[in-house]
């Protein structure tokens, strides 16, 4: 049985973990897709209670008839011998009067309705019926008679079925048979027949159907439970599984909610110590990017290679001072708890902006017509200005140089797009490429942290937005954010 | 020559903020705690500028702040490891004037250092609050006086506040308001512009001279802390009014 995690997109706003396929795959484990199996609980439920329930009802009936039916024939024998009995005696009195004539005592003695007596006697055969004869005795019964001794046997007359006794009046030197019809008792036995193979048909049915119920039953709160972590393994870490008073459930909802505690308290405990690593690496960093500046004021008193020396130490603290801050952004994005200050800003002044802090010429920039409503977006200007620095640097890096900047509207959403001059990204590369630490070619010592796009990604994700890579009309790669526009 | 003060338990960040200063001409104190910086401030005729970092030892930053403000108007910029929206808007309601994050940009800061001296009245100095620290001036005339010199009267409901441009101070009849530095220069421009609307952003630039991407909280704090100061009723200000959306309007009668 297993429990079916969705993955759903992380809901804004509340506390992000990062998805679960994503972490399988950080840590390695194969993120197997196993087939879904054909049997689940349900219906092997279903089967298993229907087919269970068909069968015991079956055998029931199907006893239940047979003891019946035993119990019925035997009842009948025994009625019937036990008349033939009282009609033999009754013949044989009546025969060893002196005189009488076979025919008269037959015509005396007074058979039950649905029964016939025959007697036989020096090779002739007196009938108590016109149309019974000696065939509807089967000759076991008659041997037995002649024999001088009692049977009794059913047996199937051109009339019906009948039941033949028997029996020997050696006193009299005859053989009297007594055959009853029993068409009524077969009667009887067939309509008993089609009511149990009626029940057990209805048993069947009403099998299958409580199969269906119970295994309904069963899979209900199921359900429910695993949709609940579906929601929690969404990114919903405050969720938990609601308590139940269903003993069998108690025990996995309990599992689940203190499984979820456990991941709680370690992403809390991972975002407080990605914020004492801030702190603890912050100061560190700022009494050495001081003191290189205090040297760089005094180059002058410093030696030529003591110059080159504090160029390359400078050169090492920006890079490392850009890697830390990167990883302490995305680590607050981890934890959920990056703290954003949205303003409604227009997205071309914001390109412009950028372009200018960091000495890139603004003809770079093309923005939607004067006639066009301005496009505004409810974003947190340093850090979406930030992901755009990360893309105009990363063209800067892997695209030879950026050859446009543009901001367009989409329709609720506004683009913001980068054009390099580069040989563009390398097919089915798009994804990977945002990717923490992904980087495109070998891993040589280069400027830049190689969490720049997976910042950006993050960056728009928090925003309600997206970013992708495409190729642009000149070859080049493209990199569009998207953003949605501000309902202002 | 102007006296720094330097509050923070790092000590090298101490020591290389020190060097930094000195060599720009300034004459720098250091405290490794809150009661070392008070006591420090005690004992001396008064500082020019604060550097306090927000995580110190024993009381915070925040507290020395809130503790020195009334008798020190000295300018003061923090120094926080955080960014965070609560550290910073705590900070500067605090009485903080500015402040930088770690790690900053060394010629950042000092700019930001002299633009606050530059601005600056000369400190008050830690005399007891009851005296006020200001001799008692006849009450002003309003207008222009024959000095030349720039003053308005603004009424924000309790009485008309005449504020001197060239001497530095605000008055409500023979007392004088306290305000930071930075309040006073806020209450300038928004003053030259009175019944004219300023944007958070124009603000930013005039007073606190950043770009575009400067976080406009300061503004917002800055204003609420006037309002403080200078309202009648702070939470239904008559003198300073918010546009929605677009910035802040001083409004003269």
């Amino acid at each position: 049985m297993s429990l079916l995690l969705a993955r759903r997109a992380p809901r804004s706003g509340a506390p992000r973990s990062p998805r679960p396929a994503a972490v399988a795959r950080r840590r390695g484990r194969r993120v197997s897709r196993r087939p879904r199996s054909p049997w689940g609980v349900r219906r092997a439920a279903v089967l298993a209670i229907s087919l269970g329930s068909a069968a015991l009802v079956a055998g029931f009936a199907t006893s239940a008839y047979l003891v019946v039916r035993a119990e019925l024939l035997a009842q009948r024998e025994q009625t019937a011998l036990g008349q033939a009995y009282v009609d033999a005696a009754s013949v044989r009195e009546g025969l060893l009067t002196a005189g009488a004539e076979v025919g008269d005592v037959l015509a005396a003695a007074s058979p039950p309705a649905d029964a016939d007596v025959l007697v036989v006697r020096g090779g002739e055969v007196f009938s108590s019926s016109l149309t019974r004869g000696l065939e509807s005795v089967p000759e076991q019964v008659q041997d037995a008679a002649r024999g001088g001794g009692v049977a009794q046997a059913w047996a199937r007359a051109p009339d019906g079925p009948v039941l033949a006794v028997g029996i020997a009046l050696p006193a009299v030197d005859a053989q009297l048979y007594e055959v009853a019809r029993v068409g009524e008792l077969e009667a009887t036995l067939t309509t008993l027949r089609a009511v149990l193979a009626g029940c057990a048909l209805a048993g069947a049915v009403g099998g299958a159907l409580l199969g269906r119920w119970v295994a309904g039953a069963l899979v209900g709160p199921l359900r429910d439970v695993s949709s609940t972590a579906a929601r929690i393994a969404g990114g919903e870490l405050g969720t938990r599984v609601p308590a139940t008073d269903d003993p069998d459930l108690v025990a996995i909802v309990a599992s689940i909610n203190s499984m979820v505690d456990v991941l709680e308290e370690r992403i809390d405990t991972e975002a407080r110590f990605t914020a004492d690593v801030s702190h603890e690496l912050r100061s560190p960093l700022t009494t050495l990017v001081t003191s290189v500046g205090v040297l760089q004021r005094r180059r002058g008193e410093l030696s030529e290679r003591s110059q080159r020396a504090l160029d390359l130490v400078d050169a090492e603290l920006v890079r490392f001072r850009a890697t830390l801050e990167d990883l302490l952004v995305l680590g607050r994005f981890d934890a959920g708890a990056s703290a954003m200050v949205r303003v409604p800003t227009d997205a071309v002044v914001l390109a412009r902006q950028t372009l200018a802090s960091t000495g890139r010429p603004e003809g770079l920039l093309s923005g939607p017509g004067r006639d066009g409503d301005a496009l505004v977006v409810d974003v947190d200007r340093q850090m979406v200005s930030r992901a755009l620095v990360n893309l105009l640097d990363n063209a800067d890096l892997h695209g030879q140089g950026v050859v446009a900047v543009q901001v367009r509207g989409s329709g609720s959403a506004v683009l913001v797009m980068v054009d390099d001059d580069g040989p563009g990204v390398p097919d089915g590369e798009s994804g990977r490429i945002f990717e923490r630490f992904a980087r495109a070619g070998s891993r040589q010592a280069r400027p830049g942290s190689g969490l720049g796009l997976s910042l950006v990604d993050e960056t728009l994700r928090a925003h309600h937005g997206t970013v992708w890579a495409e190729r642009s009309p000149s070859g080049g790669a493209r990199f569009v954010m998207k953003l949605p526009a501000s309902r202002a | 020559m102007r006296e720094l003060l330097i509050v923070d338990d790092d000590d090298g960040i101490r020591a290389s903020l020190t060097l930094a200063l000195e060599d720009e001409g300034y004459r720098v104190h250091e405290a490794c705690s809150a009661d070392e910086a008070m006591t420090l401030l005690a004992g001396r005729r008064g500082m020019d500028l604060l550097l306090v970092d927000l995580m110190l030892g024993g009381l915070d930053g925040f507290s020395l702040i809130a503790r020195v403000r009334p008798t020190c108007d000295a300018p003061v910029i923090v120094i926080s490891a955080r960014q965070d929206a609560s550290d910073v808007v705590a900070a500067l309601e605090a009485g903080a004037d500015d402040y930088v994050t770690k790690p900053f940009d060394v010629p950042v800061l000092l700019a930001r250092v002299k633009a606050l001296l530059r601005r600056g009245r000369a400190a008050t100095s830690l005399a007891p609050p009851a005296a006020s620290a200001a001799p008692a001036d006849p009450p002003p005339a309003s207008g222009p006086s024959a000095a030349g010199r720039r003053r308005t009267v603004l009424d924000a409901g309790a009485g008309p506040l005449v504020l001197d441009v060239d001497a530095g101070t605000l008055r409500r009849g023979a007392d004088q308001v306290h305000l930071t530095v930075t309040e006073f220069r806020l209450l300038c421009e928004l003053s030259a512009s009175a019944g004219r609307l300023l944007s958070r952003t124009e603000l930013l630039e005039r007073v606190w001279d950043r770009d575009w991407f400067g976080d406009e909280r300061i503004v917002d704090v800055h204003v609420r802390r006037l309002r403080l100061k200078v309202e009648e009723d702070p939470s239904d200000p008559r003198l300073i009014t918010t546009v929605r959306g677009l910035g802040y309007r001083l409004d003269v009668a």
